[in-house]
C-alpha cells in the first residue's frame, strides 16, 4: 500500500510563523465512527485508550479538539496523517 | 452473515445475503468522482484561516495527489481481495489477510464519506436507523452507510491496531 509521506514545502512562509506553535485541530463529521476516530487518535498519535476517547468525545460534543500542539512542519504531517484516515482535521495558530 | 477470524491470520465472511454480497462489491467502486462536494470532503482543506491560502494552494499540489494514490491503493487491495467471494450453500462466503485489515476500514470509510456527501445526507438523516425499505437511491445510500458501518466496526474491533 502507499505510503504518504512528504508535507508540504514551506517555502512561502517565513521563520515566525514557522517557530510560533500550531495546534492540529480535529473537527467533528456525522459519518466517521468513534470507534475508527477513537482508533485512529492511538495510531496516529499514540494516545492512550482513555486519551483517545477522551478527545473523540470533544470532538463529537463540542465539534472539535485540538489534538496536538507544537511545531508547524509537525503538524502539518499529523494533518496530514489524520486526512489519510478520511478525518476532518486543521492545522491553527495557538493564539488563533 | 457471520463474521470470524480464522487463526489469527484471516478475516472472513460467511452466509452473506446476496443484496450484501452485491454491496460488498460496489465498497471500491469511486462514488461522485466528479462531484465537487465529494472532493472537498474527500481532500479537505489543511487551514480554515483565509491567510493560509499558500499552505492549501502547496496541499492541492503536493499531498492531494498523494491521498488520491493511497486511497486508490486501498480500494485495489479490497477490489483483489472481492475476487474470492464466492457463493456458497446459506449465502457468499470471503476470506482476507488480516493484514489488509487497514486497506478495508479506508474504503468503506472513503465509500461511507463519499455516499453521504454525493446525496447530501446531514447528521440527522445519518442518525437514523437503516432503512427497512428502499425506494430510491438516497435509500440505498443510507443502507450502504449503515451496512458499511457495521464492517467498520467489526474491523475496529477485531483488530488490535494499537
Amino acid at each position: 500500500m502507499a505510503q504518504v509521506k512528504e508535507v508540504p514545502g514551506s517555502s512561502t512562509r517565513d521563520e515566525t510563523a514557522l517557530d510560533q506553535p500550531w495546534n492540529v485541530v480535529v473537527h467533528n463529521d456525522p459519518v466517521n465512527l468513534m470507534v475508527y476516530v477513537t482508533m485512529v487518535f492511538r495510531k496516529v498519535f499514540g494516545f492512550s485508550r482513555e486519551k483517545a476517547e477522551s478527545h473523540m468525545l470533544e470532538v463529537h460534543h463540542k465539534g472539535r479538539s485540538i489534538v496536538w500542539s507544537g511545531a508547524r512542519e509537525r503538524a502539518e504531517l499529523y494533518v496530514q496523517q489524520l486526512h489519510s484516515h478520511l478525518l476532518l482535521a486543521t492545522i491553527e495558530r495557538v493564539d488563533s | 452473515m457471520e463474521f470470524y477470524r480464522i487463526s489469527g491470520n484471516r478475516l472472513g465472511l460467511r452466509e452473506i445475503p446476496p443484496l450484501l454480497a452485491g454491496l460488498m462489491r460496489q465498497i471500491p467502486v469511486p462514488v461522485g468522482e466528479d462531484v465537487k462536494a465529494v472532493e472537498d470532503r474527500l481532500f479537505p482543506k489543511p487551514s480554515r484561516d483565509p491567510e493560509e491560502g499558500g499552505l492549501c494552494e502547496d496541499w492541492k499540489a503536493h499531498v492531494e495527489p498523494e491521498l488520491h494514490s493511497f486511497f486508490l491503493s486501498a480500494r485495489q487491495v479490497v477490489e483483489a481481495d472481492l475476487r474470492g467471494i464466492k457463493e456458497e450453500e446459506g449465502g457468499f462466503a470471503l476470506d482476507f489477510p488480516a493484514g489488509h485489515a487497514e486497506s478495508w476500514l479506508n474504503a468503506l470509510n472513503q465509500a461511507r464519506i463519499a455516499l453521504a456527501a454525493h446525496h447530501s445526507l446531514d447528521e440527522a438523516e445519518l442518525a437514523r436507523s437503516a432503512p427497512m425499505v428502499i425506494l430510491n437511491e438516497r435509500d440505498l445510500a443510507r443502507f450502504q452507510i449503515h451496512f458499511y458501518a457495521a464492517l467498520q466496526q467489526w474491523l475496529v474491533e477485531i483488530v488490535d491496531f494499537a
